[in-house]
């Protein structure tokens, strides 16, 4: 017990306290402004909360995305505020949860390099498409088979293989694009770490959907849920399916912009912060000293 | 020291100790957080129409009295685009409906439908005003205040209302990063690769801007004491009548009690 | 009593050089230490050593000693330095506490956070805003303040924890000329009147030139001159380490140069 509290406080530095309402501001203001402007269903709403998780730790980013959700749901006035984002934070809170254990285990480390890394991150992406492929055969092998894995329905089949590959290419191309940019190995892990938080987010979003709001949220995506209940659906599949369309793009391309972002950030900066150093993967433990100030 | 005390040292200043007036917005926060917790159990867990009715009549009931009906009106037009996703989707959607109103064309508007649709759009409604009429009859540095009487902890505060003061710097801020683009030349309107290629010079610079500054806030947060032991003194604090506290109490109660019934299966 | 630095280098996290070099600096009540140099020459680093918030709450490593009234900055938490170093920096808007809709309970953050009693709390702020000149800024909004008046709520609000010296890093440079004539007006009377040691990191000379009882010039993360204000800052090796000397040294040059007499009545006469 002992043990979680003081790692429960190690996670709260003054400086991540600091950057908490930072973050919680950026959340809330692109979330307002980038899916107007790109008329997408990308909001990009979630940056400040995986920034603070891979910076700070589980706890500190669970509680970014929670109160970021509830204070633009709630305490914000509109046209700022919106009546709708507010139940969503359970999801805000496991999308921090798991970017804290994402940082944990250093996937957003920038891991740059000549070209034995470029070798290794492309031996890398043939794995995970490989693995991608095994996936695809296994479930898309035969009709029943698809049923049997996923649950969904017979009718789901063609349809859902498209979005697969959609998804599976939109990877690849991020992953291009930053190793292009960047010569940056990480990106493989820290946008593969975005899918699967993107997937968990669409998982736990669904049944908060479907309660409290029948299954729409105002917005264009509603033309979708109805899409997939005039198909048969049931709310909870319609849900499901229509947060599975967004969510994982959505957090792949947020991911990729945590990642340049903390690649971009002094390591003096990133090294302070209670995940610093696996975030940035230094070995200059000696020199960083006394770290950021104990919680009060 | 030779600096002499100023004349009155009494107490407080009028304008730290003022506190709001008037019906409802004097309540005690906390007990206006109880009751806006229960309003919204009943809303969700009182199942059929006596839920969100009798929280929707107990809410616009209280803000007429407090004087707030305008801006509960306010925030339910917000919400009419998803009011009006949910009426036309069960409408014509709902699965398994099979009483149509009447038939044009491919499509057939259920009665069962307009029901369902305008039972889920009279609990958002009413789980929604609850929470607004705590957010018109509160400012948040009392309610901040009161949670910190009751224990919550200086940095939990500090997160919270340093948030809610940055967003509207932080959209300023955005604003004039925009209009710096686009004197630059940035597209903001036209085709959507162009506008896709604008998100990051309009994000990058909030983000980074937003973020050079945490160490320099951090620095100052420590000069100020505030990792300090112990509870912090607190200026300014919402009164907690005798009433307030019975209110809050009754309101708990109440909550458990339509918990414990749902559980119970004695709804019915 | 005094803040002593004994040999002091520091370096921050992850650099390459030391930002500090064998630094010998000793500060006492009631003075007013100025510090210059060009850009990059450690004065910030300084401010923040001196103050013990490095490495305490900035990382990095310190070799050598600094003393504060006796004691090792190294033992002393960041609320007890707090109480002995008031810190302030240039961008008033970064030193708000961002939960105050005041500016008497911005000035109150520091001795809340302490837990103090309310009356004493009301006492400190008001002796705060006194010394600083505020008084009728008290009802104001914190965020709406000009530039200038921001400095001196941040002034107001670290002496309010009573600190036995003040250091200030680049406290005007963001102000426009009302601005710094009121943050070192203020500055000057906290010095005289309080007892307060206060080191004070400038460009503009101008400002030390009035209120600095010693100035110390840094090069590179060593102390490169040190003395009497009036003596460092006329003296001419000033512009070859990055620091332009204060208006009355300039004019004073331009007038020999130019051939003609400084005298004490010229002196006045263009004051």
């Amino acid at each position: 017990m002992d043990l979680l509290k003081r790692w429960a406080a190690r996670q709260f530095t003054t400086r991540v306290i600091v950057l908490m309402p930072v973050a919680i501001a950026i959340n809330i203001v692109l979330g307002a402004t980038v899916q107007q402007a790109l008329k997408l269903p990308i909001y990009l709403d979630s940056i400040g909360t995986i920034l603070v998780g891979v910076l700070a730790g589980p706890l500190a980013g669970a509680l970014t995305g929670i109160l970021a959700n509830l204070i633009w749901g709630y305490l914000l006035p509109a046209p700022i505020g919106t009546s709708t984002i507010g139940p969503f934070f359970i999801t805000a809170g496991v999308i921090g949860l798991l970017a804290g254990i994402w940082g944990q285990l250093g996937l957003f480390r920038p891991r740059r390099g000549g070209r034995a890394s470029i070798l290794a991150a492309s031996i890398a992406v043939v794995l995970v498409g490989a693995l991608a492929l095994y996936t695809y055969a296994r479930a898309y092998a035969s009709p029943d088979q698809f049923v049997n894995i996923t649950g969904f329905k017979t009718t789901d089949f063609d349809r859902s293989r498209i979005f697969f590959l959609a998804v599976m290419v939109v990877y690849v191309v991020l992953v291009g694009v930053a190793l292009y940019l960047r010569r940056d190995v990480g990106a493989v892990l820290a946008i593969g770490a975005g899918l699967v938080t993107g997937i968990v987010a669409a998982i736990v979003s669904a049944p908060i959907a479907a309660i409290v709001y029948g299954g729409v949220t105002g917005s264009g995506t509603d033309a979708l849920v109805a899409a997939f209940r005039a198909g048969g659906d049931s709310l909870y599949q319609a849900t499901l399916k229509q947060g599975l369309l967004s969510d994982p793009m959505d957090k792949m391309i947020t991911s990729f912009v945590v990642f340049f972002v903390i690649g971009s950030l002094s390591r003096r900066f990133v090294a302070r912060f209670p995940n610093g150093e696996k975030a940035i993967g230094a070995n200059t433990e000696a020199e960083i000293g006394a770290n950021a100030a104990s919680p009060g | 020291m030779t600096i002499a005390p100023p004349a009155r040292l009494e107490g407080l200043p009028e304008y730290v100790t003022r506190r709001p007036g008037g019906f409802y917005r004097s309540t005690n926060p906390s007990t206006k957080l109880a009751i806006a917790a229960l309003e919204v159990v009943a809303a969700f867990l009182v199942p059929g129409w006596p839920g969100p009715i009798a929280v929707l009549a107990a809410v616009l009931v209280t803000a007429a009295a407090a004087r707030r009906l305008r801006g509960l009106a306010t925030i339910g037009l917000a919400a009419s685009p998803i009011v009006g996703s949910i009426l036309i989707i069960n409408l014509f959607l709902l699965p398994g409906a099979s009483d149509p109103i009447v038939r044009l064309g491919p499509l057939a508007p259920t009665w069962t439908g307009l029901w369902f649709g305008l039972q889920t759009v009279a609990r958002l409604y009413a789980f929604s005003a609850a929470i607004a009429l705590v957010y018109l009859t509160t400012e948040i540095d009392d309610l901040l205040a009161d949670l910190a009487r009751r224990g919550l902890g200086r940095r939990a505060v500090f997160v919270v209302g340093a948030a809610v003061q940055m967003v509207p710097r932080t959209i300023e801020r955005a604003a004039e990063i925009v209009d710096a683009q686009r004197a630059r030349g940035m597209d903001t309107e036209g085709r959507f690769w162009r506008r896709a290629r604008g998100v990051v010079p309009l994000a990058a610079p909030v983000v980074f801007g937003a973020l050079t500054e945490v160490e320099e806030r951090t620095i100052a947060l420590e000069a100020r004491a505030f990792s300090a032991p112990g509870r912090q003194t607190l200026l300014r604090v919402p009164p907690d009548r005798v009433a307030d506290r019975a209110l809050r109490w009754a309101a708990v109660l109440a909550l458990v009690a339509i918990v414990g019934l749902r559980i119970a299966g004695r709804f019915g | 009593m005094a803040i002593e630095l004994s040999a002091v280098s520091y370096r921050y996290a992850g650099a390459s050089r030391p930002a500090l070099q064998s630094v010998e600096l000793r500060l006492e009540p009631g003075r007013v230490l100025g510090v210059v140099g060009a850009n990059d020459s450690g004065k910030t680093t300084l401010c923040l050593v001196a103050s013990g918030f490095a490495p305490k709450v900035v990382g990095g490593r310190l070799d050598g000693s600094v003393r504060i009234d006796g004691a090792e900055t190294a033992a002393i938490p960041p609320h007890s330095l707090a109480q002995h170093c008031g810190l302030l920096f240039q961008n008033a808007a970064t030193q708000l506490s961002n939960t105050t809709s005041t500016v008497f309970e911005e000035v109150g953050f520091g001795p809340c956070n302490l837990g103090l009693a309310v009356p004493e709390v009301i006492e400190r702020v008001w002796w705060a805003m006194r010394s600083v000149g505020i008084e009728d800024l008290a009802p104001r909004d914190p965020a709406r303040l000009s530039g200038g008046q921001g400095q001196l709520v941040a002034l107001a609000a670290v002496l309010a924890l009573r600190p036995r010296y003040l250091l200030l890093d680049e406290p005007t440079s963001e102000l426009d000329p009302a601005g710094t004539a009121l943050v070192a007006d203020a500055l000057a009377r906290v010095a005289a009147e309080t007892g307060t040691g206060i080191m004070i990191v400038e460009h503009k000379t101008d400002v030390l030139a009035r209120i600095a009882d010693e100035v110390v010039v840094l090069d590179g993360g060593s102390v490169a001159m040190s003395g009497a204000a009036a003596a460092v800052l006329a003296d001419p090796r000033l512009a070859k380490l990055g620091v332009e000397p204060p208006a009355r040294v300039r004019l004073e040059r331009a007038v020999r140069t130019a051939g003609l007499e400084w005298s004490p009545g010229l002196e006045r006469a263009l004051a």
